[in-house]
């Protein structure tokens, strides 16, 4: 007479698990000096809004898990948000075998093992999913914040251009800016 | 005089004619469809009354898109103002086909294209001589109404490495892997420069409707593919023209935007307006996407540079004739202005501008 038993297996094991996204664009900086002097301008403003020079010439600046990354030369901007997460997984499956008939039990768990694998894979999936729908959502709510930044900073060296520029054209008699209106006037005596 | 030819054959010639703009190929439908084979050869008749209609087919049709048109275009020595006909050398019209074009024909009458059975007829791209490769992009072009067909023939390698079929409408070659549109070079001049300057109308309405029907197009991987095509076709063709010093021959890109960028308040949301759904999870694909759309604006920079680049050609350097009727094209069609608006739309689909998108959604 045939005995019937309970297998159960248990798989576990801890993933480091990430989720990325990136937005690349350019800042709308007007061609009023040579580039390396825009870029000299960019690189001031930018660093006093807290980025560092790398070694490759661009400015960095993390915010909590984002980096934004800014090349001064041609005024590319990338905004890269990652997310990562050691995330622990568990699956488990129960089956039944016989003593007598069907397969044995060592390759009932070896079949198991490899079922429970994918399970493992597939819940590993879900993960980097919600991590990367999470990296996504801080990008936008990022973006939303920075884009005003951004925008100062690109008035900032369009003004410090002109006067530049000014300079470069005679003696500077006035300048006037009106923050509020957000105009420049400069008046140049040739 | 009366001539015989079989069903086949009668059918064939049919074809031929239907390809070449003799009707509305709707109605040889039948004809493409039907499955009743190939015979082994054609009657020495049939084959006379093939070289005739292609001989003469080809021609009028580049002439009724546009080499009847009093137009001026750039030669070695000059731009020279007149009917095809009238402006290009007679060498540069003589256009010769091969047995592939004959080939295709009988494939084409023979065989269902999109059947299960259809007949693995292919041939390289370089062994088309520059007649067979336009019959081809005729074909190509005019098979399009039957929406089946030109995804079977944009899979073979006589069509995926036709450069005219590619200009006639990059779309046709989107699939789910990324497809690189062949290598321009050459396309300037000779006999396929005379048949771009003859196609320049008909390229402005490929493209005109291609921009129309983007805000048609609900699937978003769909839309990023082809606009991705569309750069990269418009990119090697701008540059094999840019090569040759034949600006002339991208004047159907900016008949196309002066159409697509009228003046007023332009939305990117115009060609995006069809996607549906949040689009892909990344921000990064959606912004993607929505960049691709405006391939043919972004192009428009382009040609900018172009007539920058002409106005610092003084009259004793080389060139200057090119960048004379570059700046004529440029005025006349109002560049600046259409590069402003093609510039104010592309920026609205930028994440950190001023107004741009932040979420990457129309």
């Amino acid at each position: 007479m045939s005995r019937a038993y309970r297998i159960t297996v248990k798989e576990s094991e801890t993933r480091e698990l990430r989720g990325s996204d990136e937005i690349c664009t350019k800042l709308e900086l007007l061609d009023i000096l040579p580039p390396e002097d825009t870029a000299g301008l960019l690189k001031g403003a930018l660093a006093e809004r807290g980025f560092q020079e790398q070694a490759d010439g661009t400015l960095t600046r993390q915010d909590g898990g984002l980096t934004v990354t800014v090349d001064p030369c041609d005024g590319t901007v990338s905004v890269k948000s990652e997310v990562a997460e050691t995330v622990g997984l568990e699956a488990r499956r129960h089956t039944s075998g016989f003593d007598d008939i069907g397969p044995s039990e060592k390759a009932i768990r070896e079949r198991m093992k490899g079922d429970l694998k994918a399970d493992l894979d597939k819940k590993a999936e879900q993960e980097s999913t919600r991590l990367q729908a999470e990296a996504t959502a801080k990008l936008e709510k990022h973006l939303d914040e920075l884009q005003p930044e951004l925008g100062r900073v690109v008035n900032k060296v369009t003004r410090e251009a002109l006067k530049q520029k000014a300079r470069s054209l005679g003696t500077v008699q006035e300048i006037h800016e009106d923050a509020e209106a957000g105009s420049l006037t400069i008046t140049v005596e040739v | 005089m009366t001539a015989t030819v079989s069903r086949f054959e009668f059918n064939l010639l049919r074809l031929l004619r239907g390809l070449l703009g003799a009707g509305p190929i709707e109605a040889l439908a039948t004809v493409v469809y039907a499955d009743p084979g190939s015979p082994p050869c054609l009657s020495r008749t049939a084959v006379r009354l093939v070289e005739d209609t292609l001989a003469k087919g080809v021609v009028a049709r580049l002439v009724r898109a546009g080499g009847w048109r009093v137009e001026r275009f750039l030669r070695t020595d000059g731009p020279v103002t007149g009917r095809a006909w009238e402006r290009l050398p007679l060498d540069e019209r003589r256009l010769s086909f091969s047995g592939h074009s004959l080939r295709f024909l009988m494939w084409l009458t023979g065989k269902k294209p999109t059947g299960p059975t259809a007949d693995p007829w292919d041939c390289s791209p370089h062994e088309l001589t520059a007649g067979d490769e336009l019959f081809l992009a005729l074909a190509f072009d005019a098979l399009k109404p039957l929406g089946d067909v030109t995804p079977v023939l944009a899979a073979r390698a006589a069509f995926r490495g036709n450069r005219l079929a590619w200009l006639l409408g990059p779309g046709e070659f989107v699939t789910q892997a990324a497809v690189v549109p062949p290598d321009f070079a050459g396309w300037s001049s000779g006999s396929r420069g005379a048949m771009m300057e003859c196609l320049q109308p008909l390229l402005a309405e490929r493209w005109l409707a291609g921009e129309r029907a983007k805000s048609q197009i609900a699937d978003w991987g769909r839309m990023r593919r082809q606009g991705e095509a569309e750069a990269a076709t418009l990119a090697g063709f701008l540059a094999a023209c840019e090569t040759a010093g034949r600006p002339d021959l991208a004047r159907f890109l900016l008949r196309t935007a002066r159409i697509v960028l009228p003046a007023g308040e332009l939305r990117a949301d115009a060609w995006t307006a069809g996607l549906q759904g949040s689009g892909p999870p990344r921000l990064s694909d959606r912004f993607a996407t929505r960049r691709a759309a405006l391939a043919v604006l972004a192009a428009v920079a382009t040609l900018q540079k172009w007539d920058q680049a002409a106005r610092r050609v003084g009259y004793f350097d080389d060139g200057y004739e090119s960048s004379q009727v570059w700046k004529a094209d440029w005025e006349a069609a109002g560049g600046d202005a259409l590069a402003d608006r093609a510039a104010a739309v592309l920026l609205q689909v930028e994440p950190l501008a001023a107004g741009g998108a932040s979420k990457g959604t129309p």
